[in-house]
């Protein structure tokens, strides 16, 4: 691994390839060609139309998705671990793929039907079990900005060096909204949601605090697909930095938004997991199967 | 990864294999996987209409459009499987001259 590659010149020549082969293909079959005008799809994009198929519901109940790769073993060979590390890219683009035609223009709340789709989504490709409304408790918003928190302190004297990642980012001067974040992992994957801003925070706090102490969410960052479970262990951002959720240094490293002005729009919803079998971090694959991909034949 | 009906006759992992060895950004290899995709998927279609009875085009389009994942399409390439194969095969081993080509101090 490791080895250097011109992609700038491989991109260009694989594009020049791909455009080639396209005006081959309607050239030679000009009713094809006409066809595919009709349906406003381009030949190239027939695996993104059959994903927009299946968030549409069209496809439902009869899901075909690739054969299953089982996860590497220790004794795997190189070529299986690069075929099984290839496959979550895939999975990404395809929950990127689908998300595009289910989110809404605007950065806003979403509505039910929105809510069911991409739960549904998460389910078939993921396994997960992600809901925009648990035990009647939801959040005001579940698409908005997420942006970058600090390190949150697990013991009292903690610093940011004995987090030994990310240590650039520094440690908060203050406890989060839960206290002491001991739990390792529980740390390294949190955010901060807006609890203050829930409409009855005032008269059921208490409640409130315990609901969502260290309550684990799933993440999507939809301008890559990246889904991650991530527990809440800080309050906030204020409304007034125009953010909705806050992602610890690794939250936003591992989605890929942790540049530029950082507030990237994320779909936040919780997970609907009361044995806590699904481990907090980065998602890569179906968590119900283990494989790369899941098959449901019809 | 959603289904295209043609897509155990087409092992592109060689091409994702190759492109793991080198140090790429997830988007980055992602845009060149799309890539490849696309073109196989130009080359495979040419290759199926070329050999389909013109008068079966349509209806062949219409279905493959309604669900590209529907095996019973296998029906109308059963003749020409292996022309689809020696398509894909051909197309692989571009693709993966094109990476090597690429490759810095090549």
């Amino acid at each position: 691994m490791g080895k250097q590659l011109n992609s700038e010149s491989l991109r260009n020549r694989l594009k020049l390839r791909s455009f080639a082969s396209e005006q081959k293909l309607l050239s030679s079959h000009v009713a094809a060609a006409q066809f595919f005008k009709e349906k406003q799809l381009r030949p190239g994009k027939i695996r993104e139309h059959a994903t927009r198929l299946l968030t549409s519901g069209i496809l439902a109940g009869s899901l075909f998705l690739s054969a299953p790769t089982l996860l590497p073993s220790p004794s795997a060979t190189p070529t299986e671990r690069a075929v099984s590390l290839a496959l979550p890219l895939q999975l990404n683009q395809q929950i990127k793929s689908a998300l595009k035609f289910v989110l809404p223009e605007q950065i806003q709340p979403l509505n039910s039907d929105q809510e069911t789709k991409i739960s549904q989504i998460l389910e078939q490709i993921y396994g997960l079990k992600a809901v925009a409304s648990l035990e009647n408790n939801k959040l005001n918003t579940d698409y908005g900005r997420m942006g970058a928190e600090q390190h949150l302190p697990r013991y009292p004297g903690d610093t940011a060096e004995a987090h030994g990642e990310l240590i650039e980012k520094g440690i908060t001067p203050g406890l989060g909204g839960w206290g002491y974040v001991a739990d390792v992992e529980t740390e390294k994957y949190y955010v901060a949601v807006q609890t203050l801003y829930l409409p009855d925070w005032k008269q059921r706090t208490q409640y409130y605090v315990d609901w969502y102490k260290f309550r684990r969410v799933v993440v999507v960052n939809p301008a890559n697909g990246k889904v991650m479970v991530a527990a809440v262990a800080d309050a906030g951002p204020a409304d007034w930095t125009g953010k909705h959720f806050g992602g610890s240094p690794e939250v936003m490293a591992y989605l890929g938004i942790n540049y530029g002005m950082q507030n990237h729009p994320v779909v936040l919803f919780f997970l609907d997991d009361p044995e806590k079998k699904i481990p907090l971090g980065p998602i890569e694959y179906n968590v119900k199967t283990g494989n790369p991909v899941l098959i449901n034949k019809a | 990864m959603t289904k295209i009906f043609y897509d155990h006759l087409v092992v592109r992992e060689e091409v994702t294999v190759e492109l793991d060895k080198y140090s790429l950004a997830r988007e980055e290899k992602e845009e060149l996987i799309q890539l490849v995709d696309e073109t196989l998927h130009h080359q495979i279609l040419n290759t199926i209409l070329t050999h389909l009875p013109k008068e079966k085009h349509r209806e062949f389009l219409e279905k493959f459009h309604k669900a590209p994942h529907d095996e019973s399409l296998l029906e109308y390439i059963k003749d020409f499987e292996e022309e689809i194969i020696k398509t894909a095969k051909k197309i692989k081993s571009d693709l993966l001259s094109e990476i090597k080509t690429s490759s810095r101090g090549h």
